[in-house]
């Protein structure tokens, strides 16, 4: 039993990590897209890179904060039924949508991702427009991370799902807040 | 290999006689263009429907616009995994991946359509483009010509080189490789969001095609200027065929294929020039106010000369750029030489009625 | 016929519970590869890709975190509960200024996410607080939120001029009318139901200690820093300084910058609304991947074909095909993105419109009011699902299907006033 809250705390940091990274990444793309308009109109000077880099950030935001949102249960449900389970019931829910669902559709945009970043990569593809930036490889390289760490999250879901199950903890006390969620 | 109409009619007319069902080939084809789109997504079309007849319905067409697969300049990979057995595209979009593609759509200052045609299939174009493409598992063929495109939509006139100095612009690609080096600040904008961005004064200028598909963006009436082409002279689409699907094929359905692709991109070229005609007199018409200008010599000039200066770069490294450039360089000349005493005369000549 | 089942198990899954985005993913996934192999997949990271080079949609994460600024520092909550205060005895205030707030926000972007997400953390709070019937609380900022779409500039205008010939610039012009038309009729309506049921919408009471001069001086202190940043925000879009999607930057460096000014700003601050806003985000895009994944089942196991085959069936008069036509565009609204029924079922519709002597410009109106509408139409209308993903847990999924409800039926009313009385919008019908 005691492994089992060992791996799910590791599943945890995991994307609790992801949930860092896509932070900075934010406060990064906030500041470049300021950054470029005041570049714009003040100096009248622009850089294509950086424009890119802003799409770039942006993608970094979306995909990673997908698994940590979903560590914190921050995806939308619709809770017409689902608030009036028990927390078994839930737990069982969640560990079929797991399974059936998020693992084998994080499996296959993994699988096919990598395909589509080595692409990228024997090409050596970078920006087609003047000053653009090269190794698109690396944008390209956060689709199957994404699907990594999400997978990783939808293994959470189930070791937080067993904690409730087999060792009668709480929903509420398991999603608390931004904490163990 | 540039393929003569016509092909091997011997081996088709042996096999004829067999009675067997003929066996049908679906090709998957992807386009870079959304659903319905006018004149571009044509081509794809036409192509499609006089293959389906010369083959007797032994080649079929599944055609998928953007509006389907979702990533318009994701064509190249799709069509050289497999995943589609064709695409409909325009060869400068792959330039970030494999910068030899560039070569095949239009250069700055280069070739005009007819010209261009006659590089393609009889002054060693389809060789050197195959000879970039073949290495990718992909043939390339020319998939239709916009004929000249137009140098975009100003909100000033651009008089000078200093009118260049820090003008925003929205024009992609080695267009704008060579107009930055004009200090012109080259921008992103999505497709969305140009209109307001023009009509606000975000942006000062921008490129699109021209009257063709112009008129439905409503450019003209927040920009005046109207400036004639230098960087498009002829836009040339490209059909992508996965190679590997190529070599499956028997040898008639090949050439039936080869010769529809051939067809339908010479009928894209007079389709465009057709509506870009009927599209420029109407505007001529409703909107007067539109003013059509040609950029000073001195603006010209420079232009050419950055032009120049970056084909130059791209030569040095590398020797297939420098094999393709050296060709087009060459037959341009001796090509130019004839347009300037025939259709150039002609049309300099011709008393205007 | 697989399309159809598809939507069927994907409803019956969401009622499960389990996070929308994965349901739609996972449906997709069995049906696709089903009847189409693995290979289908093989699409997934070409469309995903496709949004992350879509910069429209950074106006997303940037206006959440703007609204989570706002938030967070009281500023939103000052601002609404003064505008409420300055409705004096007149009930629905809040709600008032909230549709206000939304209105002005529309005309900067035409994302319906970032709205919806944005209004849902500005007022949200504040209209629970005062005790508002969670129903007309959300349905309120739903439709806030979804006004982007008819007030220009819109996405969705630019594509219809696009499908349709139209200069851009004409249909930004004819959708002001409507829009405005559709921002009053929201308001009186709130002024009638909360005259009519005072508890959905208690008037907020008057602080007795201050006497009207006081509350009007604490009431404009409350409203300017705010109401300059939005100015802010929308002044550089109209002086051309930023692009719409680069002006909600502004709004969220803005939004910091009045922080500081107010001695709210904290690095802590800064941190929070930044992790809240990728959460949200993230919640967003989710569903945004999911439902790409959910069109690449349909579209690829014919479900395309099916639907252009539908509208292939309208009659060729032109009350019977108008009417037909704008059901049908409900309908499918439901069920598909706007952006396929622009691009596929429009160019349909457009030829017979043309035959039949319908002016072109109205007829894209008429559609745009119609495709807002689908952003809020239960089951699927995401907005519906950004809003239940930002509501505190109390509100739940069936109040706001119930809460958008009167929202709708006004907009199916506007939608038949331009058909019925085109004059009174500014538009002509045709012959
Ligand atoms: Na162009
Ligand atoms: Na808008």
């Amino acid at each position: 039993m005691r492994i089992l809250v060992v791996l799910d705390k590791l599943f945890e940091r995991a994307s609790a990590l992801c949930g860092v990274l896509a932070s900075a990444a934010f406060v990064l793309m906030l500041l470049n897209v300021f950054y470029d308009v005041i570049a714009r109109y003040v100096f009248n000077s622009v850089s294509i890179g950086m424009q890119e880099l802003e799409w770039h950030l942006f993608s970094a935001v979306f995909l990673l904060g997908i698994p940590y949102a979903l560590r914190v249960d921050g995806h939308v449900r619709v809770d017409i039924f689902y608030d009036r389970w028990t927390d078994r019931g839930k737990a069982w829910i969640n560990i079929f949508g797991a399974l059936v669902f998020l693992l084998p559709f994080s499996a296959l945009i993994y699988w096919y991702g990598t395909g589509f970043v080595h692409e990228a990569w024997v090409l050596n593809e970078s920006s087609g427009d003047p000053g653009g930036l090269p190794y698109r490889f690396i944008v390209k390289a956060l689709i199957p991370t994404s699907a990594v760490f999400t997978a990783i999250s939808g293994l959470g879901m189930i070791t937080q799902a067993l904690r409730v199950l087999l060792l009668g903890e709480k929903y509420a006390h398991v999603n608390h807040q931004e904490g163990l969620a | 290999n540039s393929g003569t109409p016509g092909g091997d009619t011997a081996t088709a007319a042996k096999e004829a006689p067999k009675a067997e069902p003929a066996k049908v080939y679906t090709l998957k084809v992807a386009e870079t263009w959304p659903a319905n789109f006018p004149i571009f997504g044509d081509a794809v079309n036409n192509m499609a429907a006089m293959a389906e007849k010369m083959s007797n319905g032994r080649l079929k067409f599944v055609i998928d616009t953007s509006n389907k697969h979702k990533s318009p300049f994701g064509v190249f990979d799709m069509v050289k995994s497999g995943q589609y057995d064709m695409g409909h595209s325009a060869s400068y979009y792959w330039k970030g991946k494999v910068p030899n593609t560039l070569y095949f759509t239009t250069m700055p200052f280069g070739m005009i359509a007819s010209e261009q045609y006659a590089w393609f299939y009889y002054g060693g174009g389809m060789e050197l483009m195959q000879k970039v493409y073949e290495p990718l598992g992909l043939l390339s063929f020319p998939g239709g010509n916009t004929g000249n495109q137009m140098g975009g939509w100003f909100r000033k006139e651009i008089k000078s080189l200093d009118d260049l100095q820090g003008l925003k612009m929205r024009i992609p690609g080695f267009a704008g490789e060579v107009m930055s080096k004009l200090g012109v600040s080259v921008t992103n904008i999505p497709a969305g969001e140009l209109y307001t961005a023009l009509e606000r004064g975000t942006i000062d200028a921008l490129e699109w095609v021209g009257p063709s598909l112009d008129l439905r963006m409503g450019f003209h009436k927040i920009a005046p200027y109207y400036y004639t082409g230098w960087h498009e002279p002829a836009t040339e689409l490209q059909f992508l065929v996965n190679k590997k699907k190529w070599d499956s094929l028997p040898e008639d359905l090949r050439e039936i294929l080869r010769v529809a692709m051939r067809t339908a991109a010479y009928d894209m070229y007079s389709q465009s020039q057709y509506e870009s005609a009927k599209n420029w007199s109407t505007i001529q018409v409703e909107y007067p106010d539109i003013k059509v200008k040609t950029f000073p010599k001195e603006v010209l000039e420079a232009l050419y000369k950055a032009n120049q200066e970056l084909l130059e770069a791209k030569a040095k490294e590398d020797p297939l750029a420098a094999e393709i450039l050296d060709s087009q360089k060459k037959f341009l000349w001796k090509a130019r030489r004839w347009t300037e005493i025939s259709d150039q005369a002609y049309l300099n000549s011709m008393p205007r009625g | 016929m697989i399309g159809i089942i598809m939507f069927a198990v994907a409803l019956l899954m969401l009622l499960c519970g389990f996070p929308v985005a994965f349901v739609f993913g996972g449906v997709a996934l069995i049906f696709g590869v089903f009847s189409q192999g693995f290979d289908l997949f093989a699409f997934m990271p070409f469309r995903i890709y496709s949004i992350m080079t879509n910069t429209i949609l950074m106006a997303i994460p940037l206006f959440i975190f703007m609204g989570l600024v706002l938030q967070k520092t009281k500023m939103a909550e000052q601002l609404l509960e003064s505008m409420g205060r300055l409705f004096g005895g007149v009930r629905g205030g809040l709600a008032i200024s909230t549709i206000l707030v939304g209105a002005l926000l529309a005309a900067s972007t035409g994302v319906v996410g970032a709205s919806v997400v944005a209004m849902g953390l500005i007022s949200l709070p504040v209209m629970l607080k005062f005790g508002y019937s969670k129903e007309l609380a959300t349905g309120t900022i739903c439709a806030a939120g979804t006004l982007g779409q008819i007030i220009p500039p819109s996405i969705i205008l630019i594509i219809l001029g696009d499908v349709l010939g139209l200069p851009v610039g004409d249909l930004f012009k004819a959708a002001v009318w409507p829009g405005l038309i559709l921002v009053g009729l929201y308001i009186a309506y709130i002024l009638l139901i909360s005259f009519l049921k005072p508890d959905l919408a208690p008037a907020i009471p008057a602080d007795a200690s201050e006497s009207r001069s006081q509350t009007l001086m604490k009431a404009v202190k409350a409203i300017l820093p705010p109401l300059a940043l939005i100015l802010v925000v929308l002044g550089s879009i109209f002086t051309g300084v930023a692009t719409p999607t680069e002006s909600s930057a502004l709004g969220g460096v803005g939004a910091l910058i009045l922080a500081v000014a107010y001695r709210q700003f904290s690095w802590k601050m800064v941190q929070e609304s930044a992790r809240e806003t990728v959460k949200i985000t993230a919640m967003v895009f989710a569903i945004l991947l999911g439902a790409t994944a959910f069109s690449m089942a349909f579209t690829y196991t014919g479900g395309d074909a099916l639907v252009e085959h539908w509208m292939l069936q309208l009659p060729g008069e032109k009350w019977g095909f108008l009417i037909l036509s704008m059901i049908m565009i409900l309908i499918l609204g439901f069920f598909i993105d706007f952006v396929e029924i622009a691009f596929i079922i429009v160019p349909i519709l457009a030829p017979i419109a043309e035959k039949l002597g319908i002016d072109m410009l109205w007829f894209a109106i008429l559609i745009a009011m119609n495709l807002q509408t689908s952003f809020l139409t239960p089951p699927f209308g995401f907005s519906l699902f950004y809003l239940k993903g930002v509501a505190p847990p109390q509100v739940r999924t069936l109040d706001i299907y119930r809460g958008v409800m009167p929202f709708i039926a006004l907009q199916v009313l506007v939608l038949a006033a331009i058909l019925v009385i085109p004059g009174l919008f500014g538009l002509t019908s045709g012959q």
